[in-house]
């Protein structure tokens, strides 16, 4: 395998994909649409009573990637699912593995094409996510954290695609299997952790314990209501309750792109003391005003899953709540499995590329 | 050093319960057009593809340029040559680009691919089409196409399934005469084909092949004479005459076309003899000779 070989069969590739298909239109669609979603988040993001105003830029680039992540998650697998298969049935595998090629270039060369091609859908939406941080609140960092695991994810959809055109002797096969294996990352996923959640239901005793004069007196509770605390309390007292422990199963939601992708984005920086001081000086008036930093939907959808993730302690609650800890993320388990999935995938595609073949699967043709 | 060109011994290949090839023996010199002849389903699309190094055989020797093709694949596809009996182009290139791109594969610069690009071009004569793309040609110049990517790498051994069906008759003397001029640099050539007339003026060597094995492997000048009766053709000028004379001398013939009548013969004698006796009854008879080849001969009594 060379990097020469990969390079002339991804240049072939995409020189037939660009004549074969109506890419121009197909991409000017895909802008189109972006172009209308970002003005429609724009649009209600305006019409909210926010207090920070500045912020605007955060919902609408967190309702974009995501958007964009749905849209490719679509587009992706048919950009893969018949580079193999398709080939078999023209003809033009067997021309291609008698050359000096190996079938690691011609596996990675179709994947650099197909990758390529997805990519050409991230690159459009970049002018829309320039405008999301004129509009204020996208940090540069996040930017760049959520373009390239964006990429990183539809590599992994192009290279599980390109696989299973390789293992499965009809197009139409592939790519239904292709859309499937999309799928179980997607829905499948999210079912597999409801119904795992049901599984951890446990019941636990939950002990509630008189607080002490000391733990008041450090709560700062008034003097003056200390007593009757300590009388209505009079013993300590355990009740029975049940919970999920979300702890042991979060791992099934990991792989999942939009969790992955939510997750992956860099929180915002911190409130300035500015911003803190006006917000609070509007609460001290009885005005509650949107907060558009906690309705990022990247950082929400984050912090959700992250909190799933948490252990809670005796008393039920999330440990990391009570030690006051960040809780631990979870992106780093869910990308790295999806990126080894897909490179195992790619290892599987050159393999059965590999030539002279003992075994064929049913139904093929050598050429 | 290991025999050039290409031998196979008692290859074997099957595909789940069907057995494709049991025990095909096959040798294809340098400097020679060896012909690969057998009945749809004898096995030679499936020898080739082992001697093209994209099957694995069950059993047997094979060696092509050398080289093993299973284990040192690489020097094989490096020295040899190969055209599936499927276009197998893509329809977006043009001939040219086409042609480069199969030069890159195999490892040529860029430059040198697009020299070579070039010369195969004129070789294919379709110089004319370079830059139109491959799905505006017509049948034969695919053909064509598809025979001057299996010579991109100036191969050794040039191995062609089935590469004149479909062709016009000019396009089949032009393969004819490409293969020999080939040949007669040193390439050795092995071509599967049902064209048996086609053969017979442009292989050295022909083999046999049915249901998977090798039935007879001949100089095409030293094809085995038979003994079987083969159908001759008599045209005459009155054909009632013809006719009535055959039957009163015991001659059994088919029913007349306007091609001629056509009766079975054992040998040329057989054929003398009509022609004495049907001159001699005053039959006008304007021609008789034999239908089909010796080549064709042979085969119809190989391949029962």
């Amino acid at each position: 395998m060379t990097a020469r070989g990969i390079r002339v069969v991804a240049r072939q590739e995409f020189t037939i994909r660009i004549r074969a298909g109506r890419w121009r239109w197909l991409l000017g669609v895909w802008f189109v649409l972006l172009l209308l979603v970002t003005a429609l988040l724009k649009l209600s993001v305006d019409n909210i009573d926010t207090g920070d105003a500045q912020n605007k830029g955060v919902v609408v680039y967190g309702g974009l990637t995501l958007l964009v992540l749905g849209l490719a998650l679509l587009v992706v697998p048919t950009l893969g699912a018949q580079s193999v298969n398709g080939d078999r049935e023209r003809g033009t595998l067997a021309t291609l593995q008698v050359t000096r090629l190996t079938a690691g270039d011609i596996a990675l060369g179709k994947f650099v094409a197909a990758w390529g091609t997805s990519l050409a859908f991230l690159v459009l939406m970049l002018p829309l996510v320039g405008y999301c941080m004129f509009l204020g609140g996208v940090p540069l960092l996040r930017v760049l954290a959520v373009t390239g695991v964006l990429a990183l994810l539809l590599g992994t959809v192009a290279a599980l695609a390109l696989c299973l055109s390789s293992l499965l002797a009809r197009t139409t096969t592939s790519g239904v299997l292709a859309y499937l294996v999309v799928f179980a990352l997607t829905i499948g996923t999210l079912v597999l952790f409801g119904l795992g959640a049901a599984l951890t239901r446990e019941n636990y005793t939950q002990v509630t314990t008189c607080p002490t004069e000391q733990q008041l007196i450090e709560q700062g509770v008034p003097e003056a209501d200390r007593p009757s605390i300590v009388q209505s309390c009079a013993a300590s007292s355990s009740f029975q309750s049940s919970r999920t422990r979300t702890d042991r199963i979060w791992w099934l939601l990991a792989p999942n792109p939009f969790v992955v992708l939510a997750d992956a984005a860099p929180q915002l920086p911190p409130e300035t003391a500015a911003e803190k001081s006006t917000r609070l000086a509007n609460e001290a008036r009885g005005i509650s005003r949107t907060n558009l930093r906690q309705a990022d939907p990247l950082g929400a959808l984050g912090r959700t899953v992250r909190r799933l993730r948490s252990k809670p302690n005796s008393d039920g609650l999330l440990e990391a709540v009570l030690v006051g800890k960040g809780h631990k993320a979870v992106w780093p388990w869910g990308l790295g499995f999806d990126v080894a999935l897909g490179a195992g995938a790619l290892w599987l595609t050159a393999r059965r590329l590999r030539t002279p073949s003992r075994d064929l699967p049913r139904g093929q043709r050598v050429a | 050093m290991t025999a050039q060109g290409v031998v196979a011994q008692g290859v074997k290949r099957r595909f789940g319960a069907v057995e494709a090839v049991r025990g095909i023996d096959l040798t294809a010199a340098p400097g020679e057009v060896t012909a690969l002849v057998g009945p749809n389903g004898a096995g030679k699309t499936t020898l080739l593809l082992v001697l093209a190094t994209l099957l694995v055989p069950d059993a047997g020797q094979v060696t092509v340029a050398g080289f093993d093709p299973v284990t040192q694949a690489d020097e094989v596809r490096a020295r040899m040559g190969w055209a599936p009996d499927v276009f197998g182009l893509y329809d977006n290139l043009t001939c040219r680009e086409y042609l480069v791109f199969c030069g890159e594969a195999m490892q040529m610069a860029a430059t040198k691919a697009r020299t070579r690009a070039t010369e195969l071009l004129e070789v294919a004569s379709l110089t004319e089409q370079a830059d139109q793309p491959v799905h505006t040609l017509s049948r034969g110049q695919k053909q064509r196409l598809g025979l001057a990517r299996a010579l991109v790498h100036e191969p050794e051994v040039l191995i062609l399934d089935e590469p004149a069906s479909g062709l016009d008759p000019r396009s089949r003397v032009d393969l004819r005469v490409l293969l020999r001029r080939l040949a007669s640099a040193g390439t050795a050539v092995l071509v599967s084909s049902h064209l048996l007339g086609d053969l017979e003026e442009l292989a050295d060597r022909v083999v046999f092949v049915d249901r998977g094995t090798t039935v007879g492997e001949h100089r095409i000048d030293q094809l085995p004479t038979n003994a079987a009766p083969r159908p001759w053709r008599l045209r005459s000028l009155d054909v009632p005459v013809l006719l009535a004379a055959l039957q009163r001398t015991g001659y059994d013939h088919d029913a007349p076309t306007p091609a001629g009548v056509d009766v079975r013969l054992t040998g040329d004698e057989a054929a003398a003899a009509l022609i004495a006796g049907l001159v001699r009854d005053g039959v006008p008879v304007v021609s008789c000779h034999p239908l089909g080849g010796q080549l064709e001969a042979t085969y119809l009594e190989l391949t029962q």
